[in-house]
């Protein structure tokens, strides 16, 4: 097993176990996440996981570690939620082939993405957003270590952008909701 | 928003930043423009007309998409899938050698069950090997689906170092942001000057495409680029031409009668423009290309209606005027079909060709430059 296979289904199984987390489990909560990671490793489910959405991003893996952490609320709020699927639903149409340019290929030589991560990173400490900004230093670190082959592999995943929409689709719901109500 | 504890410095987030980042640019790749290895400086190939051809042992009831490789013993290797049908859950990567005994029993050497054993995630089926001789290296890519279809696949890479009796666990190459589906493999790769290859790919998901993966000489991706045109095509079969310009041909997926697509770099595969396609037809069928001893290219095809023969034709010029050559195989009846070439130049000069026969089978023949030209064995 080479060490983004590991890395994978560890990740899996942990971000299984922060599902897991999210349920309203009361004092059992921390108990029930522990044994949701260690069956996600051992019944498979974190291997399916893997196969079905690949090498989960670091990001996403740091944030099911601060849910297992039971540091709530999750940075990923409502407006982090809904930038990261303005910026990942057009990504992944043109990498998954609609046009003639392929945005993932800027991963794999990133001089220019980097370059573009300097700005943001800027707004992130003006507006004392210190947790995303660790979160990126993270990211960084780990593309650092050599284990991911494109960059933009440690940013998101379709896993996190799923969680993203679920997080806009329940406000939007939500809304729908209690305008019918009035 | 989660409040950090009160010790934390101000500065600490954007000092660990600013440390990661530097780190990040220090193992970012900044590899020097991609060329290839030219092509040897052509010679007329002595060897007489000859041809013989003759069916790989069966490993299976259905085989298909045979690729082949000349080992550093001189040995040829053959590796293909097969199964009870294609996309079975039963269906393996088979690999075989030939020698003076003829072509060893088929050893499977990949299925679903070592690759998710190798790459610990979920794996439906395999499918499209590549083998490829490095020096003393036998690599092997191959396909494989977690969920879906082929759409789905992504690629797998193992190698050998004693001549494809025991192989490396597979290791994905991460291709695509979205579950690193739909990237798979069919033709060989083409040696770059720097040690590294150009692995010709393509994309089958929403849209179908060639893509053209290079990779470093210790395997990492650095570059990925796609060969658009204004059709569907798929399974790029490419050959260099000179250290910077390479001929890419392509299966036209259609829609409609399709013909041979083309693409071509005029820079080490760097970018990759569509061009003409060529006036040889293609029934959504995979080709392939092979430079020869001489010089001349030789090109591996079905005819306009189907896979029931499988032709050649050559081309003296690099690729710009194309003449019918020899028929391989062919055969009117309704269970005819002979498919997925794979050509390969034996250092002897010999020309071989393994392909898809029946789907029962795989079957190889051996011809030289002389009897491509007419001559009678």
């Amino acid at each position: 097993m080479n060490a983004q296979a590991a890395y994978g289904i560890l990740a899996h199984g942990l971000i299984f176990g922060a599902f897991v987390a999210l349920l309203p489990l009361g004092e059992l909560r921390a108990r029930a996440a522990l044994a949701a990671t260690t069956v996600a490793l051992l019944a498979g489910i974190a291997p399916v996981m893997h196969g079905i959405f690949g090498t989960p991003s670091l990001t996403l893996l740091q944030l099911a570690i601060l849910q297992l952490a039971n540091k709530t609320p999750s940075p990923l709020g409502h407006r982090p939620a809904l930038g990261l699927l303005a910026f990942a639903i057009p990504f992944y149409a043109a990498a998954l082939g609609t046009g003639a340019f392929d945005p993932y290929a800027l991963g794999y030589q990133p001089a220019a993405l980097l370059a573009a991560l300097m700005p943001v990173a800027a707004v992130l400490w003006w507006r004392r957003r210190d947790v995303w900004l660790l979160i990126l230093a993270v990211d960084l670190a780990g593309y650092a270590s050599g284990a991911f082959a494109n960059l933009w592999d440690v940013l998101f995943d379709p896993l996190l952008v799923l969680l993203a929409a679920v997080i806009v689709g329940r406000r939007g719901v939500l809304r729908l909701i209690a305008s019918r109500l009035r | 928003m989660i409040a950090l504890p009160q010790k934390l410095p101000r500065w600490l987030a954007p000092a660990l930043f600013v440390a990661a980042l530097g780190a990040a640019f220090w193992r970012a790749p900044n590899p020097a423009p991609p060329a290839f290895v030219p092509p040897p400086a052509a010679a007329a190939s002595p060897l007489p007309a000859l041809f013989a051809a003759q069916m790989l042992p069966q490993a299976a009831e259905s085989a298909h998409a045979a690729t082949l490789a000349q080992l550093a013993d001189g040995r040829l290797a053959a590796a293909w899938f097969a199964g009870s049908r294609e996309g079975a859950a039963d269906v393996a990567i088979w690999f075989s050698t030939l020698s003076r005994d003829g072509w060893s029993r088929p050893q499977p050497i990949a299925n679903r069950e070592s690759t998710a054993g190798g790459v610990f995630a979920h794996v439906r089926k395999v499918g499209n090997p590549v083998l490829y001789v490095e020096g003393s290296w036998l690599h092997l890519w191959y396909v494989s689906v977690g969920i879906g279809g082929w759409a789905g696949s992504s690629i797998n890479h193992s190698v050998s170092t004693d001549g494809g009796q025991s192989w490396t666990k597979p290791a994905k190459l991460q291709t695509s942001p979205f579950a690193n589906i739909s990237t798979l493999v069919r033709t060989p790769p083409v040696p770059l000057a720097d040690g590294g290859l150009g692995l010709p790919v393509y994309h089958e998901f929403i849209a179908k495409h060639g893509e053209w993966l290079r990779l470093s000489p210790t395997g990492q991706i650095l570059d990925k680029t796609r060969m658009a045109h204004p059709v569907s095509t798929l399974q790029p079969a490419v050959v260099a031409l000179d250290a910077q310009r390479a001929l890419a041909l392509l299966r036209d997926a259609g829609p409609g009668p399709g013909r041979v697509q083309v693409a071509t770099t005029a820079n080490g595969g760097e970018r990759w423009t569509a061009g003409e396609p060529l006036p040889i037809p293609n029934p959504n069928s995979s080709v392939a290309l092979l430079r020869l001893k001489s010089g001349r290219l030789l090109l591996a095809g079905n005819p306009p209606d189907g896979r029931e023969a499988l032709l050649l034709w050559i081309s003296a010029d690099d690729g710009e005027t194309w003449q019918a050559s020899r028929s391989i195989e062919a055969a009117a009846d309704s269970g005819a079909e002979f498919s997925y070439p794979a050509l390969l130049l034996g250092r002897d000069g010999r020309i071989h060709i393994a392909y898809t026969w029946r789907r029962q089978g795989i079957k190889v023949a051996s011809f030289s430059e002389a009897w491509l030209d007419g001559g009678q064995p």
